[in-house]
């Protein structure tokens, strides 16, 4: 059924060797997109976020 | 850090959040992500190798394993707790602790042979040779088996010359190597036909859930180990985290196999023990991190907090 | 272990003889009245970064049903049908991903020095869980009957036996590493989510680094 779209368990593995270090491509790409998630989770505005005032603050006033 | 002065958090304002609408939305986002990733780079499935895949594709090394078990010189053979009391094992320091463990799956490495050639064979050849085997003294068992490894040999590779008959059991020279030849040939004729597993594993009790014996085997032999290297599967290639073909490994196991690939631990006979110490103070370093002055504070060092709690310090600091 | 208003409560309104009591007490003091699903967070709980606790929450519970599909087609199953390789698929993707969100998770957790104000504990279990995550993974990488668990078993055994481990737990027999893999760690690992999640609900969502509420 999916035989024809695994094109990640098939073939044979693609590696990265820099110095004493050896990644496989797929370990360097989760790897790097752990990274990019991290960074996009600190920078990206939250929704309903700095504008929003509380409720605490709206009855306060 | 002096003392904790972390105020409760119930005493800040607060602002509406939907804790199990959270959930729900991240569980479905999880769901379709692990199905459609599963669908479009599946997952890798490579059948194991059998013991006649083995005797077929590299019969001669299953020859020279079936000679090495009898003689006692293979890995399994020498490996000390928990099979056998042939080595020391491994020692953290002067700490003995495979040693510790005791021999509590006892394998005697010359019946990985003899087993399953004394209760499958009808074949007279083989039958007079264990016969032959059992009847001799161990010192002469040895010897025999011990003088036909060497008579194999191995090939040429890595620079240093052929050995023996360059590994080719048809190739030996004349001599006194009594049933051992006879029961190499057999283990590899039992091998082919595809009953040397359940030999190994299920001989008198049916069940064959346990595969001790076949694993240890199959490992002291190179046909396995050559299909892990040419798959970048190996200890020294950083397999500890690799998959076959291109799927995604184990990358969270980066710092423990990259250990394996530097000095002292490269060149250790313990760097197993010695590695799997040093991952367990590093990981009880990161357990007990609140505890420990100077790590604890590296967040205050670094500020990335000033960055998630940018909204919060913005709206305190337009406090009057 | 009880804390102020819910177990006083109890303890104040009924007869403290009775284990039944006793232990509604001690239940309803784990976490503050209202504090375990409570419609409201702090002020200060706004960034992405809070969604990938939830996240890893998500994944395991996505891991443990395809597991648990996978364990209704018995052990060979993925090996013959394609509708159970593509389970198993599914299976590998949300451990990939509960891995994932579960280092970024503790990534956020370090940066936010989230161990402040009596949660150290909660870091403990955090940490705790991460190492025995990490040997579900290998006993159900040692599970797959297949090429890769005899390789990995091969090696793994040194690594355990090295320890002394090896004698009680025998990587070269699939049969003790799959019932491992499928009832024993995940009941722990369950039992100490369920602690973890206490925790954190018990003491609330750390506030921020120099957070001052005079100010």
């Amino acid at each position: 059924m999916m035989k024809s779209l695994s094109i990640v368990a098939e073939g044979p593995g693609r590696y990265i060797h820099w110095g004493v270090i050896q990644i496989s491509v797929a370990n360097l790409v989760i790897i790097v997109a752990m990274i990019i998630l991290f960074v996009l989770a600190l920078i990206v505005p939250f929704p309903s976020g700095h504008d929003e005032e509380t409720d605490q603050e709206r009855r306060q006033k | 850090m002096t003392r904790d002065r972390t105020p409760d958090s119930h005493d800040f304002p607060t602002r509406r959040y939907d804790l199990v609408k959270e959930f729900v939305i991240t569980l479905v986002v999880v769901l379709v992500a692990s199905l459609g990733l599963a669908a479009i780079f599946s997952s890798p499935d490579e059948k194991p190798i059998t013991m006649s895949a083995w005797a077929n594709a590299d019969p001669n090394n299953l020859v020279t394993t079936a000679a090495s078990e009898l003689a006692g010189t293979t890995t399994s053979a020498t490996y000390g707790a928990p099979y056998n009391s042939n080595s020391e094992g491994q020692k953290l320091g002067p700490i003995p602790l495979q040693k510790w463990g005791g021999v509590r799956i006892p394998i005697d490495s010359a019946d990985l042979v003899l087993g399953p050639l004394s209760n499958t064979t009808n074949d007279p050849a083989v039958s007079s040779a264990v016969a032959a085997w059992k009847a001799a003294a161990p010192e002469q068992q040895t010897k025999w088996a011990a003088d036909y490894v060497d008579a194999i040999g191995a090939a040429a590779a890595d620079g240093e010359a052929a050995t023996g008959a360059g590994g080719d059991p048809a190739n030996v020279a004349a001599g006194d190597y009594g049933p051992v030849p006879a029961l190499s040939a057999g283990l590899l004729a039992l091998a082919k036909t595809g009953g040397l597993e359940g030999a190994l594993d299920s001989a008198g009790n049916f069940y064959g859930g346990d595969t001790t014996k076949s694993l240890l085997l199959l490992a002291d032999g190179a046909y396995l180990e050559d299909q892990a290297v040419a798959q970048n599967l190996a200890g020294d290639q950083w397999g500890m985290m690799n998959e076959v073909g291109n799927a995604p490994g184990q990358p969270w196991m980066w710092l423990y196999t990259f250990w394996y690939q530097i000095k002292p631990f490269s060149t250790s006979d313990n760097a197993d023990v010695e590695v799997w110490a040093l991952m367990m103070l590093l990981t009880l370093l990161l357990m007990f991190l609140p505890f420990i002055p100077g790590l604890r504070t590296i967040p205050r060092w670094i500020p990335v907090h000033r960055l998630i709690w940018r909204n919060y310090y913005r709206r305190s600091a337009g406090r009057p | 272990m009880t804390t102020s208003t819910g177990a006083k409560s109890a303890a104040e309104t009924t007869d403290p003889g009775n284990w039944t009591n006793r232990l509604r007490g001690r239940i309803e003091g784990l976490v503050p009245p209202g504090e375990a699903l409570p419609d409201r967070q702090p002020i200060y709980v706004a960034s992405w970064i809070y969604v990938f606790g939830v996240l890893t929450l998500s994944s395991l519970a996505v891991v443990i049903l395809s597991g648990c599909v996978l364990a209704v087609g018995g052990v060979q199953w993925w090996h013959v049908s394609s509708l159970g390789h593509y389970v198993n698929s599914v299976h590998l993707w949300s451990v990939e991903l509960f891995f994932g969100f579960m280092v970024i998770h503790l990534w956020g957790k370090f940066w936010m020095a989230a161990w402040r104000g009596k949660r150290a504990m909660t870091w403990v279990s955090g940490v705790l869980l991460f190492g025995i995550s990490i040997g579900t993974s290998f006993t159900g990488f040692l599970s797959q009957t297949n090429f890769s668990a005899q390789w990995i078993a091969g090696e793994g055994k040194d690594g355990i036996n090295s320890t002394g481990a090896g004698a009680f737990f025998n990587v070269l027999n699939p049969g003790q590493m799959l019932l491992w893999h499928v009832v024993l760690l995940p009941l722990v690992v369950v039992l100490i989510v369920l602690i973890h999640i206490i925790q954190v609900r018990r003491h609330g969502v750390v506030p921020p680094l120099d957070a001052d509420l005079e100010g």
